[in-house]
Parts: structure tokens; C-alpha cells; sequence
């Protein structure tokens, strides 16, 4: 049973993105509905393909504007136990206060009003009359997760897929106030790479009224002694005729799909240069959509498709959670 | 001593580790034997420095006297600029005449200072019939930036001139110019070979690295030439995947000899061909315009690492002459179109 389906309602009321991030009433109500549908196979042989039209409405640019175009590192996070949205602020001061303890530089800490915490830090030191500068950012988000939400009570919060911008030391005392906090637990979250070419695949696949970046694949060798990168860059729109003559099924993304279109660029490199790149390591991929590496890494281009890659990689989440 | 040069002379030293210190002073041979036994080579290195700027100052240090110290800091430290190489040619039926090195460096000073006013231009001969250029450019008006010069290695017995590529590529034209005319040339055409590696590019360009690949006979039948094959090898390889091995190992080694490679960092490929794919006749098969693409191979040592290639199953050998032919043809950098 495919649930990936648009949401049925245009969002009732509210075109916030934050109902996106965090389903609050809406996804309660499709908790119910899921709860009476068949087993739900995780990573299906096909996936509907991020569609512009269903999702652009939803997506206000300039709220998005922060997230694009930023280096984000991701992790899994298993349910929150009794988190509720309502404690944001008591949260918010138990968190300051823990961070004071852990890190005797002051930072101090706020939290805003929305539904995605945003822990915006500013540094207490004598640049005071500078703007705070935010240093580290960090967001849950569950983006059509319905697969987790059945299997949990009602005490959990589900926010499956973290990711976080700044300093390494930051993400590891908040996660760590967290994961005490809420009994939950996090774990850098790696993209092997049959999920790359996923992304890849789907990525290219998207219509876009001009490309800002080239597609870019990235391999690492494994031969010894020395290490060797090869890096294979086609100009979008080759790829995109590519994936044109490659793709059969309307509105869907299927595996044989995806495995041709790489086979077609494994191909054309070998024609080439000899070399089997499929006995090799896709470590990277990177389009005008979005760019992926393999540790976890990962950069949104373009606000018409974050719900589209938001959505993958909640799924690649949850896959690591089960 | 002038302000300005007493600085550039000072963050010169700073640069240099401290184990190189009085070996690159030595090579300088501006100060002498008397003034550096006064220095205290275990102080702290701002104090050390200290004191052999006060004895710079002592002798009157001048800004050649600065460029030339910067001049032997590059030449220990060539791997931290990446070098172009220029390839100069003669016109039809011009004689091949004596190199005269003063003479070349005269004109070749006069040169640029005529185009610009205000430019530094140093020399330093080294064995080898190589001549070192520092060239640290000013304008008609602004004083020469030594703090961006350009270095040149020019071997006076060949065509070829090596470039640090870090300069301000407005002024290329000019040193090209300068290079051909007085080196007596007619025409300069920069190779599309790029390298921190100067040794390398010097193996590549003039062929040295193939001597030792000269004596090889290849009539010596296979099982006295040595393979690298592991003499305990798993008993379990079969008989046909032994012959294949060595099939492999035949050809990666009449490739790329048994000899070292020289050091390259990257090969870069600008493809431009039409896609042809055995797997599915249909893919693109009424497209005529090809595919656009860059390719770009990266490594600490390219040529060691294409070399495994082959052997450990992840290219077929022989292997493709895109990258077998990076040494033969001089070229780290290719546009390759359909034909």
C-alpha cells in the first residue's frame, strides 16, 4: 500500500511549514487511518516522485530560506517519551541551564515559539553589542512517517530525523540533555549508497525551471596504497534527458529505473576509461536539488523539493530506528 | 636597510622551519660565517629572527638581496605552488643558437621593465643549465607585491619553462612574451599539464622516468620477469584465474614499466561524446547532441593508483588510453569530442 500520497487535506488551516516538520493535529488524525491499513513495507520498489504542484503551495520560501544551503548533519532519533509542545519554554530553561553546567562559558540559550525547536546560542563573551550570531541549529522533523507513528503509544513523540548545523561539541551536549531528558537516542544516520543513487535518481527526475548546480557524483576507489577519487560531472540537463529516456511510469520512481540510469552512466564512464565504477564506493551525489554524502551529510538547493528529500530521508531514518 | 624590505625579509625567515633554518641561510650566503656564528640557534624563533634581521641590517640587506632569499625558500618548498608548464618553439628554419645565459637575462629583465616600470626581477642559476626567475609585479604607477610573485624554472637547453600558477593572470601574456623573446623563441603555447610535483612534471616532460624502460627486453619469457604476483598465493585460485593474473599483470606492466611513476595530483577529462550504451540500444538513441561531462581523478599519487587499477579487478587491462597516455603525451588536462 503506497501512503505516500499528497496529503488528502490542502493543510486545514494553516499553511505553516511547521505542520510539515511536525504534524501536530493533522498527523494525529492520520494516525487513526493508518492504524486500520495493512502492514506497510518500509522501503518500497517504488516511490512517487516529489510533484512540484502538490507541495509548493505549502512551502513559504522565505520561512525555508534558512534551511537551504547549508551543510546539515544528520542522525536518528528514536520517539520522545512524554515531550509535549506545550512545555517548550520549561524546556527551554532546563536545557539553558544544563548547558551552563556543562559548558562554563555561558552560552545562553532561547527557543522560539514554533513547533521545530530552534535552539538559537549566543555567546556571552564581551561581543555583546554585535546581533547574536546563531551558531548551531538544530531541528526534528517527521515528514510522513506514518510507519513509526503506528507502532507507538500515545506517550511518544515521534521526530524521527534530526539534523544539525554547527559546532560537533554543541550537537553532542544537547543531544546528550535529550537523550536524558526524553529517554531517546540518537545515531548519526549513514547513506549507503544504493540510497545515493536513490536520491540521485529522484532528484534528477524533478522539474526544475533552471538548474543552479551541476550533477555531480562522487566515487571513492579502494585500491592501495594510495587512495583514488574519481568525480563525474554531467551538465543537468544531459542528465535529465538521461533520466527522460530511461523513465517508463508516469508519476512513479521504480528500482529498475534507478538501476538503469546509474548502469547508463557506469556505462558511458567505461566506454571511457575501462573502469567497472560499480566495484567501486558512491561516496556523494549532488544536484539542484539537493546534495547527499554518504557519512550523513547533507544540503537542500531548492525549497520546491525539501518536503520531497525531507521526506526520503525521514524514511531512511525510521529504516535505522527499526 | 628600507622599511619595507626589512619586513618582507623577516616574514621570509619566519616561514622557514627551523630545521632548515641555517641551511638555507647558508645557501643565501648573504650573511657571512662571522655574523651567523653570533646567533643563537636554540633561542626562541622570534628572538633568532630578531637578531638576523639586526644583522641584515648591519649589512645593508636590498630588496635582490630579499628576492633571492625567497627565491631558495621556493626552492625547498616547490611542492607549495602548483606549476604550469610552457612549451616554446622555434619558427621554420630558424638556427638553434648558443645560449647565452647573461645575455638571456638581460633581455629578459629589460622586458618587463620596459612594459611595466616597476618590477623586481631576480635570477638563480642552478645546475642542470636551470635558470630560477622570481618576478614580483608592480605597474606604471603601484610598486612591485613581493609578496605575490611569480616563479619560473627555465631549462636552457629545452623549450620548456615551468610556472607557479598562483600569479595574476593579467601579466601571463606579458612573461610569455618576455620568455620567448629573449630565450630567442618564436611561439609559447602552455601545456595542458599541471603538477605541485616539479620533479614529476620534469620526469613527464623530458622523459626521463622512460630510461630504465629502455633496457627492458620484453622477448624475456614471462616466468623470469618478476610479476609481484605473491609467491604464496591461495591455493585456491584456479588454474584459468592464475593465466588471467598474469595476463593482467603483463600488460599493467608493459603500461606503466617497473619503474616508479612520476607524481601527479589529478587528471581531468572534459568529455563531450555522444552517449552509445551496449546495455539498452534505445537510451538516448536519437539524441544528437552529446553529453556534457567533467571527470576528474584525484589522488595522492595518480599514476601509482590507476596502476593498481587493473590488478585488483576494478578496470579491465589494458587499460584505457585517456589515462595511460597521461606520461606519454605530456597532459594532465584533456577535451576529448566524438570523432
Amino acid at each position: 500500500m503506497d501512503s505516500y500520497s499528497a496529503p488528502e487535506s490542502t493543510p486545514s488551516a494553516s499553511s505553516r511549514p511547521e505542520d510539515y516538520f511536525i504534524g501536530a493535529t493533522p498527523l494525529q488524525k492520520r494516525l487513526e487511518s493508518v492504524r486500520k491499513q495493512s502492514s506497510f513495507i518500509l522501503t518500497p520498489p517504488r516511490r512517487k516522485i516529489p510533484q512540484c504542484s502538490q507541495l509548493q503551495e505549502d512551502v513559504d520560501p522565505q520561512k525555508v530560506a534558512f534551511l537551504l544551503h547549508k551543510q546539515w548533519t544528520l542522525y536518528s532519533l528514536t520517539p520522545l517519551y512524554k515531550f509535549s509542545y506545550s512545555n517548550l519554554k520549561e524546556y527551554s530553561r532546563l536545557l539553558n541551564a544544563f548547558i551552563v553546567a556543562e559548558k562554563q562559558k555561558g552560552l545562553a540559550v532561547e527557543v522560539g515559539e514554533d513547533f521545530n525547536i530552534k535552539i538559537v546560542s549566543k555567546s556571552q563573551l564581551p561581543s555583546e553589542n554585535r546581533e547574536g550570531k546563531v551558531l548551531w541549529t538544530g531541528w526534528f522533523c517527521c515528514v510522513f512517517g506514518d510507519s513509526l507513528l503506528e507502532t507507538v503509544s500515545e506517550d511518544f513523540t515521534c521526530l524521527p530525523l534530526f539534523l544539525a548545523n554547527g559546532a560537533e561539541s554543541n550537537t553532542a551536549i544537547i543531544g546528550t540533555w535529550f537523550q536524558k531528558t526524553f529517554d531517546c537516542y540518537f545515531s548519526p544516520l549513514a547513506i549507503n549508497a544504493f540510497n545515493l543513487s536513490w536520491m540521485a535518481a529522484m532528484w534528477t527526475a524533478c522539474k526544475m525551471d533552471h538548474y543552479v548546480a551541476t550533477t555531480e557524483f562522487l566515487w571513492s576507489v579502494p585500491c592501495s596504497p594510495q587512495s583514488l577519487d574519481i568525480s563525474f560531472a554531467i551538465h543537468p540537463e544531459d542528465a535529465k534527458a538521461l533520466w527522460d529516456s530511461v523513465h517508463k511510469t508516469p508519476g512513479e520512481v521504480t528500482q529498475e529505473e534507478v538501476d538503469l540510469f546509474m548502469d547508463c552512466l557506469y556505462s558511458h564512464f567505461h566506454r571511457h576509461f575501462k573502469i567497472h565504477l560499480s566495484a567501486t564506493r558512491l561516496v556523494r551525489v549532488s544536484t539542484s536539488v539537493a546534495s547527499a554524502h554518504t557519512d550523513g551529510k547533507i544540503k537542500i538547493l531548492c525549497h520546491k523539493y525539501l518536503i520531497g528529500v525531507l521526506a526520503y530521508l525521514t524514511e531512511l531514518a525510521i529504516f535505522q530506528i527499526e | 636597510m628600507d622599511e619595507t624590505v626589512a619586513e618582507f625579509i623577516k616574514r621570509t625567515i619566519l616561514k622557514i622551519p627551523m630545521n632548515e633554518l641555517t641551511t638555507i641561510l647558508k645557501a643565501w650566503d648573504f650573511l657571512s660565517e662571522n655574523q651567523l656564528q653570533t646567533v643563537n640557534f636554540r633561542q626562541r624563533k622570534e628572538s633568532v629572527v630578531q637578531h638576523l634581521i639586526h644583522l641584515c641590517e648591519e649589512k645593508r640587506a636590498s630588496i635582490s638581496d630579499a628576492a633571492l632569499l625567497d627565491i631558495i625558500y621556493m626552492q625547498f618548498h616547490q611542492h607549495q605552488k602548483v606549476w604550469e608548464v610552457f612549451q616554446m618553439s622555434k619558427g621554420p628554419g630558424e638556427d638553434v643558437d648558443l645560449f647565452d645565459m647573461k645575455q638571456f637575462k638581460n633581455s629578459f629583465k629589460k622586458i618587463l621593465q620596459r612594459a611595466l616600470k616597476n618590477v623586481t626581477v631576480s635570477f638563480r642559476e642552478t645546475e642542470e643549465n636551470a635558470v630560477w626567475i622570481r618576478i614580483a609585479w608592480g605597474t606604471q604607477y603601484t610598486k612591485p607585491n613581493q609578496y605575490k610573485p611569480t616563479y619560473v624554472v627555465y631549462y636552457s637547453q629545452t623549450p620548456y619553462a615551468f610556472t607557479s600558477s598562483s600569479m595574476l593572470r593579467r601579466n601571463t601574456p606579458l612573461l610569455g612574451q618576455a620568455l620567448t623573446i629573449a630565450s630567442k623563441h618564436h611561439q609559447i603555447v602552455k601545456m595542458d599539464l599541471r603538477s605541485r610535483y616539479l620533479d614529476s612534471l620534469k620526469a613527464i616532460v623530458f622523459k626521463q622516468y622512460n630510461q630504465t624502460f629502455e633496457t627492458h627486453n620484453s622477448t624475456t619469457p614471462l616466468q623470469e620477469r618478476s610479476l609481484g604476483l605473491d609467491i604464496n598465493m591461495d591455493s585456491r585460485i584456479i588454474h584459468e584465474n592464475i593465466v588471467e593474473k598474469e595476463r593482467v599483470q603483463r600488460i599493467t606492466q608493459e603500461t606503466f614499466g617497473d619503474y616508479p611513476q612520476p607524481q601527479l595530483e589529478f587528471a581531468q577529462y572534459k568529455l563531450e561524446t555522444k552517449f552509445k550504451s551496449g546495455l539498452n540500444g534505445s537510451i538516448l538513441a536519437e539524441r544528437e547532441e552529446p553529453l556534457r561531462c567533467l571527470i576528474k581523478f584525484s589522488s595522492p599519487h595518480l599514476l601509482e593508483a590507476l596502476k593498481s587499477l587493473a590488478p585488483a579487478g576494478i578496470a579491465d587491462a589494458p587499460l584505457s588510453p585517456l589515462l595511460t597516455c597521461i606520461p606519454n603525451k605530456r597532459m594532465n588536462y584533456f577535451k576529448i569530442r566524438d570523432k
